[in-house]
């Protein structure tokens, strides 16, 4: 039991970073990037074959910050022009590109057998639970790492500029923001912090193949943040550790229901999780922590 | 007069110590906590259709065995998860079956890419698993014999298509299939099997959604095959079929018997699909543990996985009963000892297997999905395949080989 919640909780540290990042493109410049899954296997492939030729897990993740954030400027790039439910699709497809590309160049990713084996840093050095709990420490460190950065940059005046041109683009370029360089530097770090939730997946399972990157992972998160609350790093963080502890948790709950077939005890904890998103939207739509907006100061009396 | 008393009076002691001693482990075994063991199937996402069947049939061997008295004197106990089709969500569930239920076995994986992503879990943990995916990779892990599976592989399979082109004269073979765990695998064995009776080979892996082939069609007949191999699935397959014969294509036309199946003879024109073979492994249809499957769960003709998975669950159990221990470490290194001793007892059912243990016979399993007989890898050494043919809009036996 122990090792099981020791899993569980070092998942939920590694949605907690996708759900870190959507938050950050989507509640701080109001990008919707429904690419997630992507940027996810971007990392978690960049980590493992750099990995796999020999560099050290360190290097592997620094190369999938770095691969990570590089694609995500590419994508903004790509999508200059698109806003709302355009961008959306396009990401959309984005994330399907990578995972067809992934499918298909054998060569590099060895196809839909996927990567396995991949080093698990100092496994052996701590046998099986002590790895375990050294990785849920690290992932936890990271999560707060992260979160805490975050938390900064909503409260400093490049987040502010971040909230403006998502409430309106033309006017916060009519007030001097560069609006172009602020959604490609929040862009390229939101990807990259995907693609570190990717490497640090990729380390802890040991194998990453194709199948793994399915848009499920990407609505996942969206329930996540969308019940912790958009534009709230510490909503995210919450909203990802709920969903993963409340898709857990259907395993249990669903065995205390008599008569149902094992298909129909599946089929069940899927119509629970659609039943909560529906809760959540009708219920608390803003989510459970919902982002604070400072008040605006008051205007200073000019003296006289 | 004293002295002898006492002596009768340890005698007697002594002896009712010894029938107690004789009597323990059954007491201890009558009350064990019961054997669990853990299906991991796909319930929901694209292998959907088949996993209720194979827990259907898990339920209903293990009810059998429990009503005939169990294993080692305690109830087996089933617990069911759905792997949802994605390594992401298997690892999940495995997980709680080996840390929460705590199962000795975990059976069914599917998806080749599940069974390779829950495979570490279980030799980490020393849990048994067996699978009924094909990939070629999935025996080459490092399971130390923690790993068994029922599936042919595709390097098998392969070989088989190569072997029955070569055996009907074509000579040029040409190979399509969309991108799947196996097409690489499956196109290298044909080659191999085509090359050695002088023929030659081609391959296209194209796009499985799209609602024409004419591009890809055009590329196929320049290469002028004689015989034309299917990789896909039934939706693809009918599209490409059709394709094909509106072109004009004349030659052998072969497929898996999983794709060309009644369902696309019957929703396609008869000429398009007529004469078309297919080549399957083949279950062991009349055989005794067969029979007793379709009994079992009342479904007239089982897919191959359900037999598969039914077999598992015959094998684990009496394993279990031969080891005298349920850890997933006994089921390993005595399951080859239920399914191949040498010399042993046919034995199609676990009811009629665990009578025979309990006699010290020793046993080899013949199941409903074939001999089940493993390699030291864990691969199954033997497979016969099943081929058939579309006539006149009837899927027709050829032969089983």
């Amino acid at each position: 039991m122990v090792s099981y919640v020791i899993f569980t909780l070092t998942l939920c540290g590694i949605y907690a970073l996708l759900a870190l990042s959507l938050n950050l493109i989507w509640g701080g410049v109001g990008l919707v990037n429904l690419g997630l899954a992507g940027f996810f296997a971007v990392g978690a492939y960049a980590s493992a074959l750099a990995t796999g030729a020999g560099a050290p897990v360190l290097i592997g993740w620094t190369a999938a910050l770095a691969v990570g954030a590089v694609v995500g400027l590419v994508v903004t790039f790509a999508t200059l022009r698109l806003r709302d439910d355009y961008l959306a699709i396009v990401t959309l497809g984005f994330a399907e590109v990578i995972r067809l590309v992934a499918l298909n160049e054998r060569w590099l990713t060895k196809g839909s057998d996927g990567i396995s084996g991949i080093k698990a840093p100092l496994k052996a050095e701590l046998g099986l639970m002590g790895f375990n709990l050294f990785y849920l420490g690290l992932v936890t460190l990271i999560v707060a790492g992260i979160w805490l950065l975050l938390r900064r940059l909503d409260g400093s005046p490049y987040g502010r500029a971040m909230k403006a041109i998502r409430e309106d683009q033309q006017l916060a370029a009519f007030a001097g923001k560069t609006v172009l360089r602020f959604k490609l530097q929040a862009f390229a770090l939101s990807a990259a912090i995907a693609a570190l939730a990717g490497a640090l997946y990729a380390h802890f399972q040991s194998y990453v193949s194709p199948d793994h990157f399915q848009p499920l992972i990407t609505i996942y998160i969206f329930l996540a943040v969308t019940a912790g609350g958009v534009g709230r790093p510490s909503g995210a963080v919450v909203g990802a550790y709920l969903v993963v502890i409340f898709l857990e948790a259907t395993r249990f709950a669903t065995e205390w229901v008599p008569g149902l077939q094992p298909v129909q005890v599946a089929a069940l904890r899927e119509i629970l999780v659609g039943l909560a998103l529906i809760l959540v939207l009708h219920l608390r739509p803003q989510g459970l922590l919902p982002e604070c907006i400072p008040r605006a100061p008051k205007p200073v009396p000019s003296k006289a | 007069m004293t002295d002898f008393m006492t002596n009768r009076r340890t005698l007697l002691t002594g002896a009712a110590a010894l029938a107690g001693i004789g009597a323990l482990p059954k007491l201890a075994l009558a009350q064990g906590a019961p054997i669990r063991i853990g299906t991991l199937t796909p319930l929901t996402g694209s292998g959907g259709p088949y996993g209720p069947v194979m827990v259907k049939a898990v339920k209903a061997v293990i009810d059998e065995v429990n009503a005939a008295g169990g294993v080692l004197g305690r109830k087996v106990e089933l617990i069911s998860e759905d792997d949802q089709t994605s390594p992401e969500a298997g690892v999940r569930a495995a997980r709680k079956l080996i840390d929460v239920d705590k199962v000795s076995a975990i059976l069914g994986t599917w998806a080749s890419s599940v069974t390779t992503a829950v495979a570490p879990l279980c030799w980490e943990s020393k849990t048994f698993l067996a699978t009924v995916s094909g990939a070629d990779s999935i025996t080459q892990l490092p399971h130390q014999g923690y790993l068994i599976r029922t599936q042919p592989t595709t390097t098998l399979q392969g070989r088989k298509f190569g072997e029955f082109v070569i055996a009907e004269k074509a000579k040029r073979v040409f190979f399509l299939s969309p991108q799947t765990p196996f097409a690489k695998s499956q196109f290298d064995n044909i080659t191999e099997a085509v090359k050695k009776g002088g023929g030659e080979t081609a391959s296209q892996i194209y796009d499985d959604k799209k609602p024409a082939y004419r591009t890809e069609i055009d590329e196929v007949l320049r290469f002028k095959p004689d015989a034309v191999v299917f990789g896909g699935y039934t939706p693809d397959t009918a599209v490409m079929l059709k394709d094909l014969f509106r072109a004009g294509f004349g030659g052998l036309k072969v497929a898996f018997g999983y794709s060309v199946n009644q369902k696309l003879v019957d929703s396609v024109p008869a000429d398009v699909v007529d004469k078309t073979y297919t080549i399957s492994p083949s279950s062991a249809e009349g055989s005794k543990a067969y029979e007793r499957l379709v009994k079992l769960i009342g479904v007239p003709s089982p897919d191959p996985y359900t037999t598969q998975i039914y077999d598992q669950i015959n094998l684990v159990l009496m394993a279990i009963a031969l080891a005298g221990d349920a850890s997933g470490t006994a089921i390993k290194d005595s399951i080859r000892k239920a399914s191949q001793a040498p010399g042993g007892a046919k034995i199609d059912n676990a009811i009629d297997g665990l009578k025979a243990i309990a006699a010290k016979q020793p046993v080899d399993y013949d199941g409903a999905s074939g001999p089940c007989d493993f390699t030291e890898t864990g691969d199954i050494s033997d497979s016969k395949f099943r081929y058939e043919q579309v006539q006149g809009g009837k899927i027709v036996l050829v032969k089983i080989a």
